[in-house]
C-alpha cells in the first residue's frame, strides 16, 4: 500500500490524464453513480499521485462546496418547483393560455412554449416540466388532431429551455466561477432564451400554415365567462411572485439566495390562498427538494473533489495548454470546446459537465479575452441540446414516461431533430454574435 | 384534509429501497429532520429580509445559520439517496443485461461505492482531527471566526465524516443483500 503512494507520478501528466479519463468512463458506463466514480478517482490520483498528505486537501474543498452562501438558493428553487408541481397552479397557467391562444394555426403548440417559458423562469426544472406539459399540454394537442412530431417537439424543447431561462443555470457555473456575478448571468440569458422560444414559435407557425393538417384549429364551445374568472384570480398571485422574484434579481435589490426564499414562500402563499395547502404537501415538497439536492450537490462533492486533485497534478494546466494549442484561432478554440460540451452532453448530466469543465475552460477564455459571462450563457445553450440528443437526452426519457404507449423514443428521438437543429443554430449566432447576451 | 379531489402528484412515496434493510428504512424517516431544515433555513431567510429591507435591523446570525442548515441537508441528500437508490448514474449498459448479470453488477457497484465512501470517510476523519481537537488532544469545535463566532464549521465538518461512515455502511448492507438475493 505504501509503495502505491505517489508512484503514479512516475507516469507523468500525460498519461496520467489519459488514465485518469480512462478509469472515470470504464467507471460510468459501469453504472456506478456519477459522484462515487469521481470521489473514488479522486482518492485514488489525490493518494497515488501524491500521498496521504493531500488528502486534507480535498475534504476541505468539500467543506468549502457545501458551505457557501450562493448553493443556499439551490434548495430554494427546488423547493419552489417541487410545491408549483403539487399545486395546480402550473395546469391552471396552460389552460389561462387558451384565452391568449386561441383561434390561432398552431395555436396549442404555441401556448405550450410560452407555458414552457414562464415555468421555466419560475423552478426550470427539467424533469418536472417535461413531466407536467407531457400529461398536460401533449394529450390535448394529440386530441386536437396535431402532428404527433410538432407535439412531443414542442414538449421536450420547450421544457429544455429551463436552463437558459433564469434561476437554474445561476448555481453551478457561479458557484465555482466565483469571478462570475451572479445577476450579470441572469441579464445575460435573458435575450438569447427568448430568442431560442422565439425560433420555436416561429418554426410551428410556418409549419402550421404551410400545411394546415398539422395543426388543426380547435373547434369547440368558449371557456365561460365564470371559468376566465377563476383561472386569472388562481394565477393572479404565482405571476406576482415570479415577477416579484426576477424582478427584484435583474433590478439588483435582493441577492440570488434572498430572492429565492421570498418566492417560495410566495408559491406557498399561493396555494394557501388557492385553498390547496396542506401539510402533507409540505413535507413532499420539502423531502423531494431534499432527494434533489442530496443528487446535485454530490454530482457536484466528487466533481470538486476530482477538479481539485487534478489540477493539483498541474493537470488543469496541461489541458489548458492542449486545447489553447489546437490553432492560434481562438474561434476554432472555441468551437473545439463546444464540441466537448456537445460530446460529454451525450453521456453526462449537465450539472457534473459544468463542474468538471468550468474550471478548466473558463481561465482559457478569459485569457483569449472572451467574456466569462457570455460563455456561461453559450454553455447552458449548448446544455441544451445535450437534453433532447440521443442516446441519453433525458427529455425523452422523461417524456417517454408519461407519453402514450404507442410513443416510440424513436418517435420522440425524430421529432426532437428539428429542435436540435434550432438549438444549434442558436449557439452558433451566440457564439458569433455575442451581442446577443446585452454584453 | 378536507379536499381529496386531483391529488394525482400523491402517488405512495416509494421510500428506501428494500435491499438497503432497516439502516435504509430508518435513513428514510430521519429524512424528514433535514427536509424541515430546508424549508426553516426559508423561513429564516425570509425573516433576514423582512428585517433587513422594512426594520433595517439585520440580524448576524441569519446567513451562517441559513448555510449551516441547508449544509447539513446537503450532505445528509447524498445519504437519502443511497438508500433510495436515487443517485444519477448511466444505465446504458446495466439495463441491458439480464437479471443474473445484473445482480452482480449490483453488487459490484455497491462495493466499488463502500470503497469509495469508506476512504473518504477516513480523509474526512483527518480532518475532523484539526476540526474539533486542539494539538494537545482536547476537544474544541472549529469556529467560523465572524463577530457571531458560531461552532457551525466544526460541526458540519463531524457531520460530514459521520454521513460518510453511515453511508459506507449502508452499502455493505446493500451489497450484503444484493448477494442473498433479497428482494
Amino acid at each position: 500500500m505504501i509503495d502505491f503512494f505517489g508512484s503514479l507520478q512516475g507516469l507523468g501528466i500525460e498519461t496520467g490524464t489519459l488514465l485518469m479519463f480512462a478509469m472515470l468512463l470504464v467507471l460510468l458506463v459501469s453504472g456506478i453513480p456519477l459522484a462515487f466514480v469521481t470521489l473514488l478517482v479522486a482518492l485514488i490520483f489525490a493518494l497515488g499521485w501524491f500521498g496521504p498528505m493531500v488528502v486534507p486537501l480535498i475534504t476541505s474543498r468539500v467543506f468549502s462546496f457545501v458551505s457557501s452562501f450562493v448553493f443556499v438558493s439551490v434548495p430554494m428553487f427546488v423547493l419552489m418547483a417541487a410545491i408549483l408541481d403539487r399545486s395546480g397552479i402550473a395546469r391552471d397557467l396552460f389552460d389561462a393560455m387558451k384565452l391568449v391562444g386561441g383561434r390561432l394555426r398552431g395555436g396549442v403548440a404555441i401556448q405550450t412554449i410560452i407555458v414552457a417559458v414562464i415555468l421555466a423562469a419560475m423552478s426550470g426544472i427539467i424533469g418536472g416540466e417535461v413531466v407536467l406539459l407531457g400529461l398536460v399540454a401533449l394529450p390535448q394537442m394529440l386530441r386536437l388532431g396535431y402532428d404527433k412530431h410538432l407535439a412531443i417537439g414542442v414538449v421536450c424543447a420547450g421544457a429544455a429551455l429551463g436552463p437558459i431561462d433564469p434561476p437554474y443555470i445561476v448555481k453551478n457555473i457561479s458557484g465555482l466561477t466565483a469571478k462570475v456575478a451572479v445577476g450579470d448571468l441572469f441579464t445575460a440569458s435573458f435575450v438569447p432564451g427568448l430568442m431560442l422560444a422565439g425560433f420555436y414559435v416561429t418554426y410551428v407557425l410556418i409549419r402550421a400554415y404551410l400545411n394546415p393538417a398539422l395543426a388543426p384549429i380547435p373547434q369547440g364551445d368558449p371557456v365561460s365567462k365564470a371559468e376566465k374568472v377563476r383561472l386569472l384570480k388562481g394565477l393572479f398571485l404565482p405571476l406576482l411572485v415570479v415577477a416579484g422574484v426576477l424582478g427584484s434579481i435583474y433590478g439588483g435589490i435582493a441577492s440570488v439566495t434572498e430572492a429565492s426564499a421570498v418566492g417560495v414562500a410566495g408559491v406557498l402563499l399561493s396555494t394557501v390562498i388557492r385553498g390547496e395547502f396542506t401539510l402533507q404537501l409540505l413535507k413532499g415538497a420539502a423531502l423531494q427538494t431534499l432527494q434533489t439536492v442530496g443528487m446535485i450537490v454530490w454530482i457536484g462533492i466528487g466533481a470538486s473533489a476530482l477538479v481539485g486533485v487534478f489540477n493539483l497534478m498541474g493537470g488543469i494546466k496541461f489541458v489548458s495548454a492542449l486545447i489553447s494549442g489546437i490553432s492560434d484561432n481562438p474561434t476554432l478554440i472555441l468551437l473545439f470546446m463546444m464540441l466537448i460540451l456537445f460530446v460529454l452532453g451525450m453521456f453526462l448530466d449537465w450539472v457534473g459537465i459544468a463542474l468538471l469543465t468550468m474550471p478548466i475552460f473558463v481561465p482559457i477564455i478569459t485569457e483569449l479575452g472572451y467574456d466569462p459571462v457570455w460563455f456561461g450563457v453559450l454553455f447552458c445553450m449548448n446544455m441544451q441540446v445535450s437534453f433532447l440528443s440521443p442516446p441519453f437526452g433525458p427529455a425523452a426519457f422523461y417524456l417517454k414516461s408519461v407519453a402514450p404507449p404507442d410513443i416510440s423514443l424513436a418517435t420522440i428521438f425524430r421529432s426532437l431533430l428539428p429542435f436540435i437543429a434550432m438549438q444549434v443554430l442558436a449557439v452558433g449566432l451566440l457564439l458569433f454574435f455575442p451581442g446577443i447576451t446585452g454584453r | 384534509m378536507a379536499d381529496t379531489e386531483e391529488r394525482s402528484h400523491d402517488k405512495p412515496d416509494p421510500g428506501a429501497i428494500p435491499e438497503a434493510g432497516i439502516l435504509g428504512r430508518w435513513i428514510d424517516k430521519t429524512g424528514l429532520v433535514f427536509a424541515f431544515g430546508i424549508v426553516l433555513s426559508m423561513l429564516i431567510l425570509l425573516n433576514e429580509v423582512v428585517l433587513r429591507y422594512v426594520f433595517n435591523a439585520p440580524t448576524i446570525w441569519a446567513h451562517e445559520t441559513t448555510i449551516f442548515l441547508c449544509g447539513a441537508a446537503f450532505l445528509y441528500g447524498g445519504l437519502y439517496c443511497s438508500a433510495r437508490d436515487r443517485h444519477i448514474r448511466v444505465v446504458l449498459i446495466y439495463d441491458a443485461l439480464p437479471d443474473g448479470a445484473r445482480r452482480i453488477l449490483d453488487i459490484v457497484i455497491s462495493v466499488i461505492c463502500m470503497l469509495s465512501s469508506g476512504v473518504f470517510a477516513w480523509a474526512a476523519w483527518l480532518m475532523v482531527q484539526r476540526a474539533a481537537f486542539r494539538p494537545d488532544g482536547s476537544f474544541r469545535l472549529e469556529r467560523s471566526g465572524s463577530a457571531w463566532d458560531p461552532v457551525y464549521p466544526g460541526l458540519i465538518k463531524v457531520f460530514l465524516l459521520i454521513v460518510l461512515a453511515v453511508m459506507a455502511v449502508q452499502f455493505l448492507i446493500l451489497a450484503v443483500n444484493y448477494a442473498r438475493g433479497r428482494k
